[in-house]
């Protein structure tokens, strides 16, 4: 199994990776390119699984080399499962590009992480309910502190393809509850 | 009163009301849309970019991408 770290750039892609993967690390460039990246493994109930950490992009149309190389990975690899990381002050940029990803039928879980830095900010996210939503599993991290990592791990094999229409289906369900726009916007 | 996002002034603030339509996609993915609130915070002279709050996410945007999208300044 093939999991692939994607997210904006600064989001901590790289701290999720070096708490998931040891010591056993490649770094190469991209062929024909001076873009790297680094892939490492890590068990998972007894299975290896490669990881790779993904160059940070914003959408999935890209606008410089760097980019070009994320999508190009992302699409090279239709079988790999996807750590969408995100940083939770920044969520609906987020989950912009985590929709464009879904749209794509990759099976994902969400790591809105970062948790700490949006609650200096007043930002707190119900996780839960942007799980609802979702319809694919979404976890509070912390990765500098290692907060949430074990259980994203642990539900990784939660993970799935959602169609969009009913994420779509499912905020205006919820919107219909609370009237909180927090994750509906997304979509 | 409605302004182009590259002629408002520190500290204003509105609501996004038109984006041109081959902008529209890429700023979505920076959480500028229509309907959205901004706030101008800061922009560079000479033809530099505006930087704008959203969602109190700064984000910053090319001189020539704020003059396509309107917004109405509310305060």
């Amino acid at each position: 199994m093939k999991i692939l770290l994607m997210g904006h750039p600064n989001v901590g892609k790289s701290v999720f990776f070096n708490r998931l993967t040891g010591a056993n690390v490649t770094e190469s460039n991209y062929p024909g390119t001076t873009v790297d990246y680094t892939k490492g493994w890590m068990k998972i109930e007894g299975g290896d699984v490669e990881i790779v950490d993904v160059p940070g992009t914003f959408s999935l149309d890209p606008k410089d080399r760097a980019e070009e190389v994320a999508v190009a990975m992302l699409h090279e690899n239709r079988d790999a499962k996807v750590i969408s990381v995100i940083d939770a002050s920044k969520i609906e940029r987020g989950l912009y590009l985590a929709m464009e990803i879904i749209e794509e039928g990759y099976p994902m879980v969400i790591a809105l992480n970062m948790r700490d830095v949006a609650e200096d900010k007043n930002i707190v996210i119900d996780a839960d309910r942007l799980e609802r939503i979702l319809g694919i599993p979404v976890v509070s991290t912390v990765a500098i502190a290692g907060e949430g990592i074990k259980e994203l791990v642990s539900r990784l094999k939660e993970a799935k393809p959602v169609n969009v229409d009913d994420i779509i289906a499912n905020a205006a369900n919820a919107s219909d509850t609370t009237g909180a726009a927090d994750a509906g916007g997304a979509a | 009163m409605k302004k182009k996002l590259s002629e408002m002034d520190y500290n204003e603030q509105g609501t996004v009301t038109g984006i041109e339509k081959d902008l529209r996609k890429r700023v979505a993915g920076m959480g500028i849309r229509v309907g959205k609130e901004l706030r101008m915070v800061t922009k560079q002279p000479i033809k530099g970019p505006v930087d704008v709050v959203v969602d109190e996410a700064e984000t910053s945007l090319g001189l020539d991408m704020a003059g396509k999208i309107v917004v109405e300044v509310t305060k």
